[in-house]
């Protein structure tokens, strides 16, 4: 089996891809907040470093002043010994004293209030974070402005991010995890019916056609309906052909059995015309009894599903009227008028020439069996049509169908396999045509129409 | 020279001492062993006499044959200045001015070492691992005898306050210390003892009372002192005058009770250095517990390893004066010592305390 093809393995990839993408960006979040949080936590040392610094700012000697208290610059190296740097810058950007030429806050502030800004920078190769604080000296005679700019690398803070992450990692990957392991159980429960299923069907006697007991979920119940409803249709179609080859058999085991009585009638004569005359009757029966085989033949090869013959281009007129030719001789003989109507142009379907053939011969046969005294073949046109009418009893409407089905006879007084229509139906299907019997000419007789499929207006 | 004709009889070491005044640059070559391969070379800058700095490059050379080392003994000035001027020149810088060392390692012109000994190595001797302190010599006093006997004991800062305040008379012109406008060290030392108590500026109230002689080195107090015309010395760095003062038993070493600072000699590898392999191989000696070992007992510079002991040492000296031993933090607080206008207002306070005289 390919791996795609579990439904176990699709449903699990389907459900990890989304948790999966949610736990990266869950992920990343939590590398941004951590970042973040160190940042506000160290940002706290800029600002009380820079406060230090400014507070020692004074005014002397015509100019800035800075005794500079080492523990401001003390309190920007944590364990993590940091780099620090510091400057203070007077309002006309001069380096007054500092450690470091260190970029000042290029926003163009009111230079009133004491304004302070964080960022990164990058200073001669080194990664830092900065703080500027903007502040004015506040003496009785000077209004100073300056900058007070500090700064140290990010140790510090990387270490505490990492150590937020990984404390927050630990909890994602243990929620991932049991969400995981939660999954699995879940489809692995979710599937414990399908396995059911299958082993009640494995488990099944194969001659059986008993239908599938056994309570399943609504999405599994209606596979088990729908395998149930197969069962059901199987099941009629089994009874079908077990009635089918019954009533066959008996067809069959009547004439051999008026074969056997004749000729053992026969034997008990010496007289060879009494033979002789035993001999015709056996052949005509033989014969019959031949055909009756054929029929139960083609029937059986058209009742098959599978049978699906290639239907190639005819002209309905030419197959009417050759069926004529073929009939006419034996019609004529017992007294039927067989005369046929062709359409006015070229009718052209898809079919198999003898099938129609033997459909038309069977329709006749019937027609003139069943007390028919005028025979028609009808060809129409739009849409394609094929009718036999005759000017016989007829059948009431109600029993029509009826006579769709192998071995129904209407009158038992009349010789015949009761196969004819039944043969014309199977031929009917094999060609997707629709067989319609109506009653015939104004009201008499029976009219027998194959539609096929094609110009319909 | 006995040690020179000895190493030279053994023919592994050949010691070249070049001294020019012109230049004020001595060097000591010692060159690698015959056979190993060229280019294995290592140049070592440091502010450290060669009779101490000899021992240690012999033990590095026993260890490694096959590095010709080059010392430069440079001034403190002269070393820092030099570097910037050529930062790729030397392997490794050795310093006693722990501000500048400092400076240069906090602006990223340090190499870090990754070493089993450096990660040993104390916190609070180290910075991250890019500056390594490699000697631990306490600032300590030099009394007189004589004054012992006639005023009593000095054992620690506030007797020295007591002492310059009542006999200020007595002691008037006899009393000699760094002068912090001209010393760098003396500077260092103000500054961390004025962060370590306001009564620090009484003292210097009473020294300059006393008309207090200032000098710019040890070696120069260390003189007056061995010819009489001193009795007490403040501030001068222990390990000279361990050294110089062990054959004049009329003066006293005072390693004061209460506090006493502590400097500390720092190494670093520049970043830009030419041969980093060799100078992390010296550096990872400088402070292992072989060259510790050695230099503790060859140099009277003191020794920063644990599991070193002995005369001098920081385990020594720990156990002997305890909580008051106060090395000189290696932290940005040594930026501030560098800040020019901290400077001024320093020297500006420091000289406004010691001519209080005449308002007294």
């Amino acid at each position: 089996m390919k791996r795609g093809d579990s439904l176990y393995r699709r449903l699990l990839g389907w459900l990890l891809l989304p948790l999966l993408v949610l736990g990266s960006l869950i992920l990343i979040q939590a590398w941004v907040d951590a970042q973040r949080t160190a940042d506000r936590a160290f940002d706290r040392l800029l600002e009380a470093a820079s406060l230090a610094i400014a507070e020692q700012v004074q005014w002397q000697d015509d100019r800035l002043w800075l005794d500079l208290p080492p523990a401001a610059l003390e309190m920007l190296a944590t364990d993590a010994e940091e780099r620090v740097f510091y400057s203070l810058v007077d309002g006309q950007g001069r380096l007054i004293t500092g450690n470091a030429a260190l970029p000042g806050d290029p926003r163009q502030g009111p230079g009133d209030a004491d304004t302070l800004l964080y960022r990164h920078i990058d200073w001669q190769g080194l990664s830092l974070r900065q703080g500027v604080r903007r502040t004015r000296l506040e003496e009785w005679r000077v209004r100073e402005p300056f900058e007070v700019r500090v700064a140290h690398s990010r140790e510090g803070r990387d270490t505490l991010a990492a150590r937020l992450w990984r404390a927050n990692l630990t909890m994602i990957l243990a929620m991932a995890a049991l969400a995981t392991v939660g999954l699995l159980l879940a489809i692995r429960a979710a599937l414990t019916p399908l396995t059911r299923l299958r082993r009640a069907i494995r488990a099944r006697d194969p001659r059986t056609l008993a239908p599938l007991e056994l309570s399943l979920p609504r999405e599994l119940a209606e596979l088990r309906d729908t395998v149930n409803e197969l069962l059901a249709r199987m099941r009629r179609v089994r009874a079908n052909q077990e009635r089918f080859i019954g009533d066959a058999s008996h067809q069959l085991r009547t004439p051999l059995a008026g074969l056997s009585a004749r000729a053992e009638l026969a034997l008990r004569h010496d007289d060879p015309a009494r033979w002789r005359e035993a001999l015709v009757a056996m052949q005509a029966t033989s014969a019959r009894t031949a055909r009756l085989a054929v029929q139960l033949l083609s029937l059986t090869r058209l009742a098959n599903p599978e049978y699906r013959p290639e239907l190639v281009p005819l002209e309905l007129n030419a197959i009417a009227r050759q069926a004529i030719r073929d009939h006419w001789a034996s019609c004529h003989r017992q007294g039927v008028d067989l005369g046929v109507e062709s359409a006015g142009g070229e009718v052209w379907i898809r079919g198999i020439d003898w099938l129609l053939a033997e459909a038309i011969g069977n329709l006749i046969d019937n027609a003139c069996r069943y007390g028919g005294q005028r025979v028609t073949v009808q060809v129409q046109a739009a849409p394609p049509r094929l009718v036999v009418e005759d000017d016989g009893p007829g059948i009431p409407s109600q029993r029509r169908l009826l006579m769709l089905r192998p071995f129904h006879r209407d009158r038992e007084d009349v010789e015949g396999s009761g196969l004819g229509l039944a043969i014309v139906d199977g031929i009917a299907r094999t060609h997707g045509a629709r067989l319609k019997l109506s009653a015939g000419h104004d009201g008499r007789g029976l009219s027998v129409a194959l539609q096929f499929p094609g110009d319909t207006p | 020279m006995n040690r020179l004709g000895r190493l030279a009889c053994r023919g592994l070491l050949l010691l070249g001492l070049v001294g020019s005044p012109a230049v004020a640059e001595e060097t000591l070559n010692v060159p690698a062993a015959p056979g190993s391969g060229p280019g294995a070379a290592l140049v070592v800058h440091g502010a450290l006499d060669l009779p101490q700095m000899r021992p240690l490059l012999e033990g590095f050379h026993r260890e490694h044959p096959d590095l010709a080392v080059r010392y430069r003994n440079l001034t403190t000035l002269a070393l820092h200045e030099r570097f910037l001027a050529r930062p790729d020149e030397a392997d490794v810088l050795l310093s006693s001015a722990m501000p500048w060392q400092y400076r240069l390692a906090n602006e990223g012109h340090a190499r870090a070492l990754e070493s089993p000994a450096a990660r040993r190595w104390p916190a609070w001797a180290r910075w991250r691992q890019e500056l390594f302190a490699i000697t631990f010599e306490p600032i300590v006093m030099v009394v007189n005898e004589a004054v012992i006997e006639r005023f009593g004991e000095v054992r620690g800062h506030a007797d020295l306050l007591a002492l310059l305040e009542r006999h200020a008379e007595a002691l008037r012109g006899r009393v000699v210390t760094y002068d912090p406008a001209t010393s760098g060290a003396g500077y260092t030392y103000a500054i961390e003892e004025s962060r370590l108590s306001p009564r620090y500026w009484d003292l210097v109230a009473a020294l300059g009372q006393a008309d207090t002689a200032l000098a710019e080195t040890t070696g120069e107090m260390l003189e007056g002192l061995i010819e009489g015309r001193y009795l007490v010395g403040y501030n001068l760095l222990g390990s000279y005058a361990r050294e110089r003062l062990a054959d004049q038993p009329q003066l006293r070493i005072v390693v004061p009770e209460d506090y006493a600072l502590v400097t500390q000699r720092l190494a670093l590898i520049p970043r830009q250095a030419p041969h980093p392999a060799a100078a992390a191989r010296f550096l990872d000696y400088l402070i292992g517990e072989t060259g510790q070992a050695l230099l503790a007992r060859e140099t009277p510079l003191g020794a920063i390893h644990p599991a070193v002991e002995g005369p001098g040492t920081a385990t020594s000296l720990r156990q002997e004066r305890g909580e008051a031993l106060r090395p000189i933090t290696l932290g940005p607080g040594l930026l501030a010592t560098l800040d020019d206008l901290k400077r001024e207002a320093l020297l500006a306070r420091w000289r406004r305390e010691f001519s209080r005289r005449g308002e007294r």
